[in-house]
Formats: C-alpha cells, sequence, structure tokens
C-alpha cells in the first residue's frame, strides 16, 4: 500500500509522458528488428502521490460500478474463448446483461467530479447514437448525486465508452480533418510516397523472377534468384488490387512469420511492397511433401518417416509454444530441401467460422487433414486443430495412400467414422448434442483397428498413430508429448538436445535412407533434367 | 498546432473507442488498435500524418489481424459520422470513393512502418485468469459485493489512451490494475499480510511493488489528462 507520506506531486501529464523523437527519417531495411517504441519513458522524478490519485479514482469510480455490476459480455466472450470451464461469472453477467450494449465497464469520468448528464439520455436505451452531451454542467451536479440510483441504468447507456460519452469535437478539427481525409485522396499519396523514400525496403530490382511454381487464393509464387546472395529464392506475389486492401491471411502470415526462427519452419527473408502488389521472399526448397511421396511411388523409407515426423513435430511443437497455430496442414505445406530438412509453410489461413469448400480462385479446399471436430462445426481453435492433420500425414507417408480423402464434408466425416468407429459420448463428449452430427445421422460404425490399414506400422508407430487420431482434442497428444514418444527411441538422445535453429541432420547417425519406391537414377536424372531445361 | 501530443493521442483514442463501439469491435482488436496506433506514432511525427486516418485505419488493421473482420465500407461511414457528428451520413461520392482508397493504403503504410509486427499479447488473457484465481481467494460475498473485476477491466480498457500499453509487459499491467482496483475500494486480499509470497508475486514472479506503483502513476495520469482534454 502506498504510503500516506507521499505526498509528492504527479508530474504534469506532458512531463510523464515524453514525446518521441520522431525516427522516421532514418532509412532501415525491412527486415531490421523495430525497437519498441515507447519505452524510455520520464517517469523518473515521483515515486509518490499514489494515494492522492487513488482517492480520486475511487471517488469516480465508485459513480457507476458501486452496484457490483458482473463482468459483462467482452470478458465472458474472452472466457469462452480461453476455454475456462467455470463461467460462473459470464453467466451471471449474462443473465444481469439487459442491455444490449453492456460493453466494458465504464469508468465514469467526470469533469472536476461531476457525472455529465444528458437528461435525454433514459429515452435512448436502444439508441445507437452516443447522445452528446450537454454542457449545462452546473445544473446537474445536485440532481445527478440525488438521483444516482435511479439513474443507473441510463448510466449505463450512456457511459458505453469508458471515457466520457461527449466527444463533441471542437470546431477547428473538423475543419482540419475535412482537409487530412480530403476528397482527392491527397493525404494517403502523400505519405504513401514519403513512406516509400524513408524506408529502405527490399526492392524488387534485388531479385530475378525465374518460373511460376503454383497459384494460390491470394498469391502466385515464383521461383526466383536473390542478386543480394546469388541464392534462390520463393516470391509469394501477393496481389492488392482487391477493394480490401491487403489480406487478412497475409498480413496474419507475416506478422506471424516474422517471429517464428527454427530449424523447420520456412525462412522469410525479405518483404517487398510495390504498387500493386506485395511479395514475400522465402528461402526456396526444392519440393513439398507431396511431391516427394509422387517421385519415390509413394513407398517411403520408414526411417525417412520417422525423420520426416519428428521434423514436423519439432516444427509444430516452437509455434504451439508460441500460441501460433498453422491450421492448414497439408503435404503441399511442408516443403522439403536435398538434404531432406522438412519446414512448414504457408502460415495464417483465417480462422474460418464454417468451412470454406471453394477459394475465390473457385479452388477446392482440401477437408483431408480437417479434425471432426472442426468439421462438425467446432470453432474452438486450439493447438490440438493441427495434431490431427499430422496423424493424417503420418499415416499418408507411413502408407503411401491419404487415410480420408473425402470430397466433401459429410463424405470426410463418413470416410472418418467408417474406419475410426462412429463417436459415441465416451470417445467425443457432448456429441450427442452436436446438432450437425444429428443432422447427418451417420451409421453406427465399430470402426477397424489400425493395424489391418497401416500394415507397415510396428506398435510404437500405431501407438502415436492412435494419439494423434483421437475424436477429444483435449486427449489428443500435443507436438511436445509427440516428439517424446518411443517411437522416435531410433533417432537416438541427441536429436531433443537440439537448439531451435539447429537441423536434425547434425546429430550423427542421422541421414536419409533410400526410399524403396524411388524410381531407377536414369529416370530420376532424366526427370532432373527436364525440369532444369524449362527453368532455363 | 497548441496541443500536446499525449492530448491529441488521447483524443483520438477516444474517437477509436467509440467508432469501435459502433462496429461491435471486440475488447482484443480494439486493445490491438490502439497499440498500433501508439507504436506507428512512436516513430512518426504526429504532424506528417493525420492521427485521426491512422487511428481508424489501426481499427481495420486491427481487424484483420484479430479475424474479426470489419468492411471497408462500415469502417468509412462509422469513422466519418463519428467525427462529423453534425453532417449527414457520409453518401457514395468523392469524399466516400477518397476515404476508401485511402484506408488501405495507409494499411500498408502503418504495417510497412510497423515492419509488418501487428500481433500481439495484450493483458487481458492474464488479467482475465488472474481474477479468476483472486475470486477464488476471495469469500464469496465479499468478492460478490464489490466490483473489483470489472473495475480492472475497465481499468485496462482506459489505459490504451496512453502509451502505458507500451511501456510495461503484459502481466505486470494486469497485476497493476487489479491493485489499482482493490485499492480503489479498499479492499485487501485476505491473508496477504501473512502470507510469504504478496498475490502479485504469486501471479507475476518478477513484478514488484515499485514497479506496480509506477504503473498505477502512469495510468491515473491519463485520469488526470481526461479533465482537462
Amino acid at each position: 500500500m502506498p504510503s500516506v507520506a507521499q505526498k509528492q506531486q504527479l508530474q504534469q501529464p506532458e512531463a510523464a509522458r515524453p514525446m518521441h523523437e520522431s525516427r522516421g527519417t532514418t532509412p532501415r531495411s525491412s527486415m531490421e528488428e523495430l525497437g519498441v517504441g515507447g519505452g524510455g519513458g520520464g517517469l523518473g522524478g515521483g515515486g509518490g502521490g499514489v494515494s492522492g490519485m487513488i482517492k480520486k479514482m475511487k471517488r469516480r469510480l465508485s459513480w457507476t460500478i458501486k452496484g457490483g455490476r458482473p463482468l459483462d459480455e467482452s470478458l465472458s466472450e474472452l472466457a469462452e474463448h480461453l476455454t475456462i470451464e467455470d463461467t460462473s461469472n459470464s453467466n451471471d453477467a449474462t443473465n444481469t446483461m439487459t442491455l444490449n450494449y453492456g460493453r466494458p465497464m465504464s469508468v465514469p469520468l467526470t469533469h472536476n467530479g461531476v457525472v455529465h448528464e444528458n437528461p435525454r439520455i433514459g429515452l435512448d436505451g436502444e439508441g445507437e447514437e452516443v447522445p452528446g452531451t450537454t454542457d449545462e454542467k452546473g445544473d446537474v451536479i445536485s440532481t445527478v448525486r440525488m438521483r444516482n440510483r435511479q439513474r443507473r441504468l441510463s448510466e449505463e447507456v450512456t457511459k458505453r465508452l469508458s471515457l466520457p460519452a461527449d466527444i463533441r469535437l471542437p470546431e477547428n478539427f473538423l475543419a482540419r480533418s475535412t482537409i487530412s481525409l480530403s476528397p482527392d485522396g491527397q493525404l494517403s499519396r502523400r505519405s504513401r510516397r514519403k513512406s516509400l523514400s524513408e524506408i529502405g525496403f527490399g526492392k524488387i530490382e534485388s531479385y530475378t523472377k525465374l518460373d511460376k511454381l503454383g497459384e494460390g487464393t491470394y498469391a502466385t509464387v515464383f521461383k526466383g534468384k536473390s542478386r543480394l546472395t546469388d541464392s534462390l529464392v520463393a516470391l509469394k506475389e501477393i496481389r492488392l488490387e482487391h477493394e480490401e486492401g491487403a489480406p487478412c491471411t497475409a498480413i496474419r502470415e507475416v506478422s506471424l512469420l516474422r517471429d517464428l526462427k527454427h530449424a523447420n519452419i520456412v525462412t522469410l527473408h525479405d518483404i517487398i511492397h510495390t504498387d500493386k502488389s506485395l511479395t514475400l521472399v522465402f528461402e526456396y526448397l526444392e519440393k513439398d511433401l507431396k511431391q516427394y511421396m509422387d517421385d519415390c511411388g509413394n513407398i517411403m523409407s520408414m526411417t525417412n518417416v520417422k525423420i520426416f515426423l519428428f521434423q514436423l513435430l519439432r516444427g509444430l511443437n516452437y509455434c504451439h509454444k508460441r500460441r501460433v497455430l498453422h491450421r492448414d496442414l497439408k503435404p503441399q505445406n511442408l516443403l522439403i530441401n536435398e538434404r531432406g530438412e522438412l519446414k512448414l509453410a504457408d502460415f495464417g489461413l483465417a480462422r474460418a467460422k464454417s468451412i470454406p469448400t471453394k477459394t475465390y480462385s473457385n479452388e477446392v479446399v482440401t477437408l483431408w487433414y480437417r479434425p471432426p471436430d472442426v468439421l462438425l462445426g467446432s470453432t474452438e481453435y486450439s493447438t490440438p486443430i493441427d495434431m490431427w492433420g499430422v496423424g493424417c500425414i503420418f499415416y499418408e507417408m507411413a502408407c503411401g495412400r491419404p487415410l480420408f480423402p473425402g470430397s466433401t464434408v459429410e463424405d470426410e466425416l463418413h470416410l472418418i467414422f467408417k474406419t475410426l468407429g462412429t463417436p459415441t459420448e465416451d470417445s467425443l463428449p457432448s456429441i450427442s448434442r452436436n446438432q450437425d452430427f444429428l443432422a447427418y445421422n451417420f451409421p453406427h460404425y465399430q470402426g477397424e483397428a489400425l493395424i489391418t490399414i497401416a500394415p507397415r506400422l510396428d506398435s510404437d508407430g500405431l501407438d502415436l498413430l492412435a494419439k494423434f487420431l483421437k475424436y477429444n482434442a483435449k486427449i489428443r497428444v500435443s507436438a511436445a508429448d509427440g516428439l517424446k514418444h518411443s517411437f522416435f527411441n531410433s533417432l537416438g538422445p541427441g536429436v531433443h538436445m537440439l537448439p531451435d535453429t539447429v537441423s536434425v541432420f547434425t546429430v550423427s547417425g542421422i541421414s536419409l535412407h533410400r526410399d524403396p519406391g524411388i524410381r531407377s537414377s536414369a529416370v530420376a536424372s532424366a526427370g532432373k533434367l527436364r525440369r532444369q531445361s524449362m527453368l532455363f | 498546432m497548441g496541443e500536446s501530443e499525449p492530448r491529441v493521442h488521447f483524443r483520438v483514442i477516444r474517437f477509436m473507442h467509440e467508432a469501435g463501439l459502433r462496429l461491435h469491435v471486440g475488447s482484443i482488436p480494439m486493445a490491438t488498435a490502439c497499440v498500433v496506433y501508439h507504436k506507428f506514432f512512436c516513430d512518426y511525427s504526429i504532424n506528417d500524418y493525420d492521427p485521426y486516418l491512422i487511428g481508424s485505419t489501426a481499427l481495420y488493421l486491427a481487424g484483420k489481424v484479430e479475424e474479426q473482420h470489419l468492411k471497408l465500407r462500415d469502417i468509412v461511414n462509422v469513422c466519418y459520422k463519428t467525427l462529423h457528428r453534425r453532417k449527414p451520413a457520409l453518401e457514395i461520392g468523392e469524399t466516400f470513393n477518397a476515404l476508401h482508397e485511402s484506408i488501405p493504403s495507409c494499411e500498408l503504410l502503418i504495417s510497412r512502418c510497423l515492419r509488418f509486427k501487428v500481433v500481439f499479447v495484450h493483458p487481458h488473457k492474464h488479467l482475465l485468469h488472474y481474477l479468476k484465481s483472486l475470486e477464488s481467494w476471495f469469500p464469496r460475498d465479499e468478492w460478490a459485493g464489490v466490483p473489483i473485476a470489472s473495475t480492472a477491466w475497465s481499468l485496462l480498457k482506459d489505459s490504451y489512451h496512453s502509451r502505458v500499453c507500451l511501456k510495461y509487459p503484459p502481466q505486470h499491467l494486469a497485476v497493476a490494475v487489479i491493485y489499482l482496483a482493490l485499492l480503489s475500494y479498499g479492499r485487501e486480499v485476505p491473508y496477504n499480510k501473512y502470507a510469504d509470497t504478496p498475490w502479485w508475486k504469486a501471479f507475476c514472479d518478477d513484478i514488484t511493488l515499485p514497479i506496480i506503483h509506477t504503473i498505477i502513476k502512469d495510468i491515473t495520469t491519463t485520469y488526470e489528462m481526461e479533465i482537462t482534454v
């Protein structure tokens, strides 16, 4: 508790919040770290004054929230998001919350300790308009205090904003904003130009575009070469002509990938922004897991399966520890280089409220790696959603065919249930109340033993596979626990002690084996030549 | 300009909160928008960019980052109406189109200025967990009688009017707003006096009383400013 002796006055707000010098004029390279702003802080002096502040705070605070108003909607929404079982608070909130606009609770802020009141407010319970509060401050002081109790309801309505509702902007501001948000969009053009010269961002001239590798939902991927480092790169070109600006997935992908530095996650080298596009420059890897499996005739060496699966879990564990979900794991998103290093790519798939079946470019979205809880409409996105996909990919590598190649949501679920058994309350709690599930009216399947569908797997492998394919997301194995599974014992203890950015292939004894299904060397090299001739 | 920078920011954030409310923006995207806004003006001068355009765009960008996508059209209309309270609602026309184009390009500008680092960890989750724990430490009647939770939540929300959110780790902020809420109602965590570890240490290892006091002072400064803005 702050001592009463601390009577020292607080500094003036201006002093307490030192201006940050504009550092905008120094060009910086795109990948340079942004120094966290706002640091420093000139709060040197002071030390006290807290108790005085508290008194004031207390006086203000006690105005509206006196009546033990429980947590509101947003808090309960957050609680739900955090999947806290005990939601007593939020239940209270929904019960007592009669007002639609019971947004965060408003510390009532008063001018000189006076609650503003607008007599019209009471009538405006439903109104979307935040009433422009009047300025007859002097007149209402007494009424406010006297009628405080009856007024609580209306106050709640007016104080939907934490801070006063009377945001009446002064005239001079209006004049200014008309200029700045001007009809010809002058500001944005000017600022864009300015920012281009200010920031020494990656330049498109630094990269040579080679052949096109593929086209995604909102981007085209090219193989390219960096003139700076002479190395191959993948250029993901995001078109910006879309009306709503940069796609949400692109923004998320970039901001997520920036912070992920791991041997099993694709590295983002550079970001280039031009007028019409945003280009992400990634390290280049020869193929994805799908091509890899095709090239070896879908018969992989079990050692390689193990090494790939281990790397997949390693990358995923790193993401999950940072609360980053991949959300779209599939063999096409796992890139592999010649050394056999596997890297996660294509982050940032939008959190889908409903499962999209087609993309903008009318391309079918694969459902093969989606967990049943998501297929049945669960919107609770947490780390286990990635683990189901890991199980499907594991099976596909080991057995040479996709585990559940469904073409529609119903077909996908049908295939899953046929193999693993129709879920019951035991295997998937509250399934009997899932409307989607009931509507499909699936027959009751017993399911098959995993050994019959995955004969190539040993008992450890089957055990691990079963742990990935749990209906109940809560008991599905995590990436961290998966890594410790006895299936990986044969890789030796060294693989568990690697720093994040070091590849598993640095551990002695770890190397890719020749895949039994690989075509004869003559054919393979011919194929390679063919690819190369297309390249140049 | 005649007005100090923190005051301008205060006004803009207040504008953002109001627009956000009308757009039904959740607490988390709102917090993201505020952090984006503050970060931007830590690095760039307020004289070079219109803070209200940056503010509106921050809301739009935050919607994308937090996957509660807002329609550009709604942003334009609501922000315009919030700023120009007395004018009639914006009609499709030159002004509308100009704003409709400005926001996406401004969005890219902000993204670039922030080096595309637009995903943040907010104190909200921590606060919620701490409050959940505290609830079980308090006698039921006492907890129900005082709106500690909602007060702490409000304090946190209001703290975004200044740069407090950039200066301290989320855990520290969460602890500080609880501390301030308890203080405001003159409550103490039961048996805290006798405990070996004070409650704030139990929540967050590296927090100390002086840190809490510093944060509280920062937050209360915001309220002081509110009187004069």
